[in-house]
């Protein structure tokens, strides 16, 4: 599979706030928060066009 | 009618003010006795005068026109909910504009001498041996404000009737100065100055219970957690030798996260990334991305304002 690394730059107290969502439930691991926030904003920014494009 | 426990009135003249010793559970009335009268109001911890009333923190929790069921809150880093605004008659109050000075008058309109907010501001505060450099900035009742479409604040006149009030309860022993504004060649009072009424009476269970709960936190530091509790008494500034910066979190270091994307979620970040702001840096957009998408799923206060729900 094509996979495209994006290495994103995040100091500690971003990587504390990442850790304690994780420690929710939210996501398994750093990356795949990423990849959640990334598909879920870009859903909602997807609905929204739809939404204003009538 | 509920019966009133007052425990004391005053009426406020034109020119006026009067600091009030407004005890935890004690509720301050302050009341049109024409109506059309604008006051200004400072704040303090009535044992600890370092900590005051904070417009600034008020109005990013609570807007340019706090009324009933608002807090009045105290500067950082105290962050106390101080006063809670159990009635407002009319709702139109203002956290915009600064209380009108000495300045104010003899710059735009050439008086050497005229009613101004701070300066009977500092003489109510000298009963309680304060200076002028303590009349902090004020919480604005009954002045009629908003922003016009440039951006700059703009003050007109108001529609308040004789009986009109705002009841303020403290919610720790504060000393409180209401006063008369004197700005009588502005809109702001109507173009006159009125007397006020002040009544202080005591909070029923009713009042009390209707108060919500405000956070206690860590961050609401009194100084007891100041690495320097001393109020300085003289007035120069000089360097002290010994200081070495204790910054938090400091310093601050760069951690590399990769991220491995499907071509389908780089389609996404295409999409939505924002190129105006970040060019060709994909990794600072989707460190965007992320955080965006965490104050939309997670944030329930404003942004830049912080949880008062406890
Ligand atoms: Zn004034």
């Amino acid at each position: 599979m094509n996979e495209t690394i994006v290495k994103l730059r995040l100091n500690q107290q971003q990587l504390e706030l990442m850790d304690r969502t994780i420690a929710q439930g939210v996501a398994p691991d750093r990356a795949a928060l990423v990849r959640l926030a990334l598909r879920e904003y870009a859903a909602s920014r997807k609905a929204e066009t739809a939404g204003s494009s009538r | 009618m509920t019966t009133r426990k007052i425990t004391s009135e005053w009426i406020l003249e034109p020119g006026t003010g009067k600091a009030i010793e407004l005890l935890k559970g004690q509720v301050l009335r302050i009341e049109q006795v024409e109506g059309g009268q604008c006051a200004d109001f400072n704040c303090f911890n009535l044992h600890d005068y370092k900590e005051f009333m904070h417009c600034g923190r008020t109005r990013t929790v609570h807007g340019f026109h706090p009324t009933k069921g608002t807090f009045m809150w105290s500067a950082p880093p105290r962050e106390r909910a101080m006063l809670y605004i159990l009635e407002d008659t009319v709702g139109r109050n203002d956290v915009l504009f600064p209380r009108c000075s000495a300045y104010v008058y003899e710059a735009a309109y050439g008086f050497s001498v005229h009613t101004n907010c701070h300066d009977i501001q500092a003489e109510a505060q000298r009963e309680y041996g304060l200076t002028p450099d303590d009349v902090h900035d004020s919480f604005n009742l009954f002045m009629c404000t908003g922003v016009d479409a440039d951006g700059h604040a703009y003050m007109t006149r108001q529609t308040t009737k004789a009986g009109d009030h705002v009841d303020l309860l403290a919610l720790m022993d504060v000393l409180a100065i209401p006063n008369v504004c004197g700005a009588d060649v502005m809109k702001t009072s109507n173009f006159a100055l009125k007397p006020l009424k002040l009544t202080v009476f005591e909070a029923t269970e009713a009042d009390l219970a209707s108060v919500p709960t405000t956070p206690v936190l860590a961050s609401q530091r009194t100084p007891k957690d100041f690495k320097n509790p001393v109020i300085k008494s003289d007035r120069g500034l000089r360097r002290d030798p010994d200081y070495r910066p204790e910054f938090p979190n400091t310093p601050i270091v760069l951690t590399e996260l990769p991220v491995a994307l499907t071509a389908e979620e780089v389609t996404m970040l295409n999409a939505v990334k924002l190129t105006d702001i970040y060019g060709d840096d994909d990794a600072a957009a989707l460190r965007d991305i992320l955080f965006s998408w965490w104050e939309e799923r997670f944030l329930q206060a404003h942004a830049g304002a912080p949880a008062i729900e406890a």
